[in-house]
């Protein structure tokens, strides 16, 4: 067999090598994105993702949308640069959440005993959906830095709102005005997570009333287009097919 | 005819180029294995992981660790010793149909390099939050960190390595150097396991209480980012591939 010979027999088995190596390319590429995406989310925001109680008006709203942009920008970086599939922020959101969900059931629920609607995991769909969208009708990174990063920040309270809202209503409980959230933390100890290191609606801007959330979201929004472009270049880096010298001379 | 006959007889003698049962039972031994030690964990976790001076800790839990750290050595030692032994010395001559059944059978490691991180990276690394923050640490060697760090873990780098040393003993494809994404898609979260030290220091003096996102665990995100190193592997595998599948056919 010349070295200019194909490698299968036909053309019919060079369609079904494809495709099979189409699919074992994408569950590795799905896992270990899905773990890397995974251990980065939940060391840099996972407190506010873990528990509803945390999941407040501000830090919650201002944290999640900056850390989780990460991934989705790079995975696109390769994705749709390389292969022209606008998928990238989804597939690697998608990743994401069924590794959480599967912990918060499995292990939230199945091993330390809490309820799942007192650990579900923030909603990042509505904004990785846009991201793509942006992505695959304007073709620009800029464009999908600039409009679906701020979209991305921007989506993410509201794409979490039916899910949140009827623990955000105030219960007065022993004298005390809190949310529903903050009773089912009050209730569920949680011995290793004592209250005062609880990050929720610190600060003045709380005063601000019905504002906080927006003013969060909008900040989000901002930061969340900077860490974009930066991952963007990481996923360009991190796609190469470089090799460097393995000479130890 | 007798030249086709002749052809058709090798074909069927031939090995496919997917080996498929080594898939599905590489991929139903991580499956089985993890769901052992999950009910291993569900069962000795309340009843004998709480308080690390009883002796029950140390029957049911140390000597998991123990046993589990041989264990590791002795598959590293025998896997990795087995794969860089029957290298392939002429690996640069061989049939191009050969090179696709090597990539199969490397892809077959690089599925179980990704199943192996998910168990590791995603599902007991989380695990280990929920322990954390509603059970007071009283030891480095708590049952979740038996599981995740020095179960886990070294799985996944045992699974990597010997990935790696596939591709470069077997294939010619990686033989023009060293492939710096590989290199980073594994060395990378190795690098999570002796990040360790610097967690289990720091929590010697933060020892009652767990707050996930505090910058003592900013290591762990730093080496879990080299993950998306495999966008450069597969990109590899796919101009590889591409110019296996597109020559004249035979």
């Amino acid at each position: 067999m010349s070295a200019s010979q194909s490698a299968v027999r036909s053309r019919a088995e060079a369609v079904q090598v494809s495709r099979t190596l189409d699919w074992m390319i994408l569950f590795t590429l799905f896992t270990a994105v899905l773990g890397g995406y995974h251990i980065h989310y939940m060391l840099t925001g996972g407190d506010w993702d873990f528990w509803s109680d945390w999941k407040d008006r501000r830090l919650w709203v201002t944290v999640a949308p900056i850390v989780s942009i990460t991934f989705p920008a790079a995975v696109q970086a390769c994705l749709w640069w390389r292969y022209r599939l606008p998928i990238g922020a989804t597939v690697a959101v998608l990743g994401l959440l069924l590794g959480e969900w599967i912990n918060r059931y499995l292990n939230f629920w199945g091993w330390t005993y809490f309820p799942v609607n007192f650990v579900f995991p923030s909603q990042l769909l509505p904004g990785a959906i846009v991201l793509d969208v942006v992505l695959m009708l304007g073709g620009s990174m800029t464009l999908t830095a600039v409009v679906g990063g701020m979209a991305y920040g921007l989506l993410f309270y509201p794409g979490n709102w039916p899910v949140i809202a009827p623990l955000h209503v105030p219960v007065e409980y022993n004298g005390m005005m809190m949310t529903l959230a903050d009773l089912q933390g009050y209730h569920y100890v949680r011995t290793g997570t004592p209250e005062y290191i609880r990050m929720v609606e610190k600060g003045t801007l709380r005063t601000f009333g019905k504002d906080v959330a927006p003013v969060s979201a909008f900040f989000s929004a901002f930061v969340s287009i900077i860490i974009y472009f930066l991952w963007h270049f990481f996923g360009r880096w991190f796609a190469k097919t470089d090799f460097i010298s393995d000479d130890a001379s | 005819m007798a030249a086709t006959t002749e052809s058709v007889k090798a074909d069927a003698a031939e090995a496919p180029l997917l080996n498929k049962r080594n898939l599905i039972l590489g991929f139903l031994l991580y499956l089985v294995f993890y769901s052992f030690i999950r009910w291993y964990e569900g069962v000795y976790g309340w009843s004998a992981g709480l308080d690390s001076f009883a002796p029950e800790f140390e029957t049911y839990w140390m000597n998991m660790l123990y046993i589990e750290l041989v264990l590791e050595v002795v598959t590293a030692s025998a896997l990795w010793g087995w794969l860089w032994k029957t290298r392939d010395r002429k690996v640069m001559s061989i049939t191009p149909r050969e090179e696709l059944r090597r990539h199969f059978t490397h892809w077959i490691w690089l599925v179980m390099y990704g199943w192996a991180i998910y168990w590791g990276a995603s599902y007991f690394t989380e695990q280990d939050g929920t322990w954390h923050q509603t059970i007071v640490r009283d030891t480095d060697f708590t049952p979740s960190h038996i599981i995740e760090f020095y179960l886990s873990y070294p799985i996944y780098i045992i699974t990597g390595v010997a990935s790696f040393l596939y591709a470069k003993t077997r294939l010619p494809t990686y033989q023009q150097g060293l492939h710096l994404m590989y290199m980073v898609a594994v060395i990378g979260p190795f690098m999570i396991l002796p990040n360790v030290g610097l967690n289990e220091w720091g929590h010697t003096f933060w020892f009652m209480e767990e707050l996930f996102v505090a910058p003592l665990h900013y290591g762990f995100v730093f080496f879990g980012w080299a993950a998306l190193a495999i966008m450069g592997v597969v990109n590899t595998e796919v101009i590889a591939l591409t110019k296996l599948l597109k020559k004249d056919l035979a």
